[in-house]
């Protein structure tokens, strides 16, 4: 019984997209057009800017304050390698190399990456907090409280909490079935089974 | 061109164009039925497969997200897996009903795959997704660590074990059943496919009581593929019951229904799917009535009546001594209310039956607790004689009471007759919730007394069952519920009523423990109330007033020789005081066999055929193991091997009635009979030399009974049953008020198959923490409002370390090989000690189950 590999694991809870599209032009403070992800690694790569920095900036990098702001100071605390800024603009893990000692999540100045254990596979990969409408508006891939998941959900381990999916991992079994149900694909498996990883798209 | 959808399973490149379920893929298209259906929600794992190495749930996954997907299921293993498997889960006895057991080995080979040498943490995990109701999960991860330790090379097979050369009573006896469970090839009704097989469904109520104005099933009967719409019109006689005819087939127009279970038009269709389209197009007009929800709305003046008669369904009243004198004149007293809940038996296979038309009657496949009782419910629905009706069980998976009324079976025979053709009825989870009978809910107010050393003196009690909206098994029930309340001790004053009222609740019934659940819940922390005033330990006190052969029992029946009660409280003597403040210990007796003065009778029959013996003894084997025990007794009688004795099962046509799986009668009762019918034919044997050619053709038949008085029978020291088994339970709790520990003492006679018996412990023991602890059946207006998943029940990563014991006697009863059987009393005694545990630990009566303000009933933390 000495021998511990319950295996730890970090998960990014948004899948990006949500990088100011419009007008980012005349309200980027710092200057710079965040047109997607290329103009956000650019961002980053040009003007040095940490997340912090970005998350401190007046006008916001992203259209949705909840988002991920791909800025990637994630990616440079993690000594595996194990994290990206995906097409999508937003932090991914790759679960294989990731081993779970949370400098990532430390790194995050927007609180996105949860660190859980290898069984709980399913995650909501978003924790916005506005309303779904607002959501909706701000980008395609994030949770809009429909509570799709929550009827699904066989041992009623789901609930809704300042609008966006909450799982009691007390309850969850990670049997896929929100995730399978979710209809923005909200909620994802980093095994990448009932979900398709965004890294093999 | 339509889509299509291409993936591997079991090395197969499989292609299809349909987006569904990859569950109904694999069963329905490519009949790989070792992927069970228990739920169809992702809540049981009874589906678990192999995809990209990761143990899924099929029911989730579909075939659209499975494309390029590699897939394996129990079929698909190597070789060496499968004896692997095989091997280990049949030594560990891992294995009791099977449902499900495809699930656990691939959820464990997907971990073997990717840890060699799991540790009994990581199995723990690995089936977090998978539940089991019948084994407590002990033995399976036992079985994964051999499997893994043997794909390692660590651990040998060895054949004769399966082979079973050396198979008598009490020898490690592989069970009959583990190859095809294992590897998923034994048949449930559900597994049946048979030629021109059509499948039918009830609509059922909306309500749980409304006047059924009118049914509209016109658009029903248009959509092409529905062969019929049938309604209680259609019904020759529109009453069933196990024991009472009070429950509609279906419910007719103009009339009341009485639950959300209720039937009120069954639709047969040619596929599952035009089913599920017909159903929808029915259209039901009710007139919504308020429901009677509760025991004190059932008895109110003014109270609706659910059934014509009234909303009194039984009563039982059970006397003797004078309670009153000796509650008064006893030195301590203590009176408690106590109230346990509804409890859903949650076997993992769902109901399901296959009829078809068959002679000059009609045959049904059924997966229930006893052919017989089905095939008389269902010639009394059609008026027939019994014989018209053939009923045969496949395997059983899990009953624990909860299919002993007929469910599926019925309805599944009028649909073959009406569109003559094989017809299968499986029901879905939800509706397997909705409509079987639970264990009765109990309301009940408990007076015990003591005199200043704390024996007992006299008892008084009156008890309220809802039975909802079916009698099914209440008066037996209700009636073991009284008898039992007394407790395997031996004071001689007691008035016990009972009472079991109709609600427009889901019906109750039998379920394992039959009553006696509930009453020795109370009963067992009233003593330790008792305790507690007089200064002594709980531990201690039960042993002052345990029964011991030759003593008086409350009911006056003389304790025989095997009585050992006190052998079971010194087995765990020191685990309970080791851990004071910590630990709680109860006692519990279960009778063996009907009794009462009824007919209880076994019976088997022999036939020596093609050099082999053939087994007919209709006695249903729920996963519990009786058909191997049965195995055993002619082994055992006549030294042959497991292979020279083949069980034929339970069917009615060919296997004499030999009685419900129920009571935990069958080792005893019919093991007696088949004892008897064994001895008959190992006489000719010795004549014969030892040759069992010679005796080919012969039959040998038994039938055993041995009487027993009614209940309030005239005479000095009434015999109420054959035999009752005993037990001790201790619950010992960690300093953050989780169990850690339970031991189980029980005397169950004498032992027939050591690893079965431990897993029926560990398997009951579990079922009653659940009920202590975590499993509840709530009701809103008559609704259940449970999922499978969230009935509370425990999973491989809560459950305790249980020590199974068991004591044996030299003292014997003359009945099969002194065997008493275990069946239910494992689940009584436990909820009783976690009870007491808690008490013992902050001083807090908890009087409901299951409890409140434990380690399990607070409000886990959500993960943000």
């Amino acid at each position: 019984m000495a021998r511990v590999r319950k295996k730890k694991v970090a998960v990014v809870q948004c899948l990006g997209g949500c990088a100011r599209q419009t007008s980012a032009q005349s309200t980027d403070a710092a200057g710079t057009a965040a047109d997607g992800k290329q103009e956000k690694e650019k961002n980053h790569s040009q003007s040095g800017m940490s997340c912090q920095q970005m998350s401190e900036t007046e006008a916001a990098v992203t259209s949705c304050e909840w988002g991920c702001l791909g800025g990637g100071s994630c990616v440079e605390v993690c000594r595996l390698g194990a994290i990206h800024i995906n097409d999508r603009g937003a932090a991914e893990v790759d679960p294989e190399k990731c081993a779970g000692c949370g400098l990532c999540a430390k790194a995050c100045p927007r609180g996105l990456i949860r660190i859980t254990t290898e069984e709980y596979n399913i995650y909501p990969a978003c924790v916005s907090e506005d309303a779904g409408a607002q959501t909706r508006k701000n980008c395609d891939a994030g949770c809009i409280a429909c509570g799709i998941c929550v009827r699904n959900c066989p041992m009623g381990a789901i609930s809704i909490e300042n609008n966006h999916a909450v799982i009691d991992e007390e309850k969850c079994i990670a049997c896929g079935m929100c995730a399978v149900k979710c209809p923005r694909g909200v909620i994802r498996d980093y095994n990448g089974i009932f979900t398709v990883r965004e890294a093999k798209v | 061109m339509k889509e299509t959808y291409t993936f591997t399973v079991n090395g197969v490149e499989r292609t299809t164009d349909q987006d569904k379920p990859l569950l109904r893929y694999l069963r329905d298209d490519l009949h790989l039925h070792s992927v069970k259906d228990g739920c169809s929600e992702g809540a049981c794992g009874t589906c678990t497969i192999i995809v990209d190495g990761r143990a899924v749930k099929s029911c989730v996954l579909t075939t659209k997200r499975a494309v390029g997907k590699n897939i394996i299921t129990t079929e698909g293993l190597s070789d060496e897996e499968k004896e692997a498997f095989v091997y280990a889960f049949g030594s560990k006895g891992s294995v009791q009903c099977g449902f499900c057991i495809p699930g656990m080995v691939m959820a464990g080979k997907a971990l073997i795959d990717r840890v060699p040498d799991p540790t009994e943490e990581e199995i723990k995990v690995a089936l977090k997704g998978n539940i089991c109701r019948c084994t407590g999960y002990k033995k399976i991860i036992e079985g994964i660590q051999l499997t893994a330790a043997i794909l390692r090379g660590d651990a040998q097979i060895e054949t004769n074990l399966e082979k079973g050369d050396v198979y008598g009573v009490g020898q490690h006896a592989f069970r009959l059943d583990v190859r095809e469970k294992v590897l998923g090839y034994g048949e449930y009704p559900d597994d049946v496919e048979m030629d021109g097989m059509v499948y039918a469904s009830a609509v059922r109520s909306k309500y749980p009581r409304a006047r059924i104005l009118d049914i509209h099933t016109e658009k029903a009967e248009a959509l092409p593929g529905v062969l019929a719409v049938l309604t209680a019109d259609d019904v020759p006689n529109n009453k069933v019951g196990h024991l009472q005819q009070d429950w509609d087939v279906m419910i007719a127009k103009g009339s009341i229904t009485r639950c959300v279970g209720d039937a009120i038009c069954l639709v047969v269709a040619e596929t599952r799917e035009i089913l599920e389209k017909a159903k929808k197009l029915v259209k039901i007009d009710y007139e919504e009535l308020k429901p009677v929800t509760s025991i004190a709305e059932a008895m109110a003046e003014d109270a609706p009546k659910v059934h014509s008669k009234g909303n009194l369904c039984q009563s039982r009243h059970v006397t003797r001594g004078d309670a009153k004198k000796a509650l008064a004149e006893s030195k301590y007293v203590v009176t408690q209310t106590y109230r346990t809940p509804f409890t859903e038996h949650a076997f993992l296979e769902p109901e399901s039956a296959v009829a078809f038309p068959y002679k000059d009657g009609v045959k049904v496949l059924s997966s229930d607790q006893g052919v017989y009782d089905t095939r008389k419910e269902i010639s009394i629905m059609l008026g027939w004689d019994p014989e018209r009706v053939v009923v045969e069980n496949k395997l059983v998976g899990g009953g624990f009471g909860g299919k002993e009324d007929v469910s599926t079976q019925h309805i599944a025979a009028l649909a073959a007759l009406k569109v003559n053709r094989p017809v299968k009825v499986t029901f879905s989870r939800q509706e397997s919730i909705n409509f079987h009978p639970k264990r009765h809910a109990m309301e009940g107010t408990f007076t015990l007394g003591c005199d200043e050393n704390g024996v007992f003196t006299g008892l008084d009690c009156e008890i309220y069952f809802d039975t909802g909206a079916y009698a099914s098994l209440c008066g037996p029930v209700l009636e073991r519920a009284c008898t039992h309340s007394v407790g395997p001790y031996c004071y001689q004053n007691t008035d016990i009523r009972g009472f079991g009222y109709y609600t427009n609740n889901p019906p109750a019934g039998a379920f394992r423990g039959f009553g006696v659940c509930q009453s020795e819940f109370a009963l067992e922390s009233n003593i330790n109330l008792l305790a507690e005033k007089v200064g002594i330990s709980p531990w201690e006190i039960r042993y002052r007033n345990a029964i011991e052969p030759g003593k008086v029992l409350p009911n006056g029946q003389i304790a025989d020789c095997s009585t050992a009660l006190k052998e079971t409280l010194l087995a765990v003597k020191d685990a309970y005081e080791s851990n004071p403040g910590r630990a709680g210990i109860a006692c519990a007796m279960k009778n063996a066999g009907v009794g009462v003065g009824l007919p209880d009778k076994g019976r088997a029959k022999l036939i020596v055929h093609d050099g082999k013996i053939e087994l007919y003894s209709a006695a249903s084997d729920i996963g519990q193991g009786c058909a191997t025990v049965f195995v055993q007794m002619v082994a055992e009688t006549t030294g042959l091997g497991k292979e020279m004795i083949i069980n034929k099962g339970a069917n009615s046509e060919v296997a004499p009635d030999s009685g419900t799986t129920s009571g935990s009668r069958q080792t005893l009762i019919t093991g007696e009979a088949v004892r008897m019918a064994s001895a008959d034919l190992n006489e000719d044997l010795k004549e014969a030399g030892g040759d069992l050619s010679k005796l080919e053709g012969k039959e040998y038949f038994a039938e055993f009974f041995d009487p027993t008085d009614k209940l309030g029978a005239d005479v000095p020291n009434p015999k109420s049953h054959v035999a009752y088994g005993f037990a001790t339970h201790v619950v010992i709790l960690d300093d953050d008020g989780r169990v850690k520990e339970v031991y189980a003492a029980h005397d169950s006679g004498k032992v027939v198959n050591p690893i079965s018996i431990q897993g029926q412990i560990e398997g009951g023991v579990l079922m009653g923490l659940g009920y202590a602890l975590t499993e509840d059946f709530p009701l809103k207006e008559g609704v259940p409002q449970a999922k499978y998943g969230t009935l509370g029940l425990m999973r491989s990563t809560q459950i305790p370390d249980i020590h199974a014991i068991y004591v044996e006697k030299e003292e014997l009863l003359p009945f099969a090989y002194g065997a008493k059987g275990i069946g239910e009393i494992a689940t009584i005694p436990t909820a009783p000690a976690a009870q007491g545990a808690y008490y013992a630990m902050d001083h807090v009566l908890r009087t409901k189950l299951p409890m409140e303000d434990t380690y399990y009933s607070k409000k886990q933390k959500a993960v943000k």
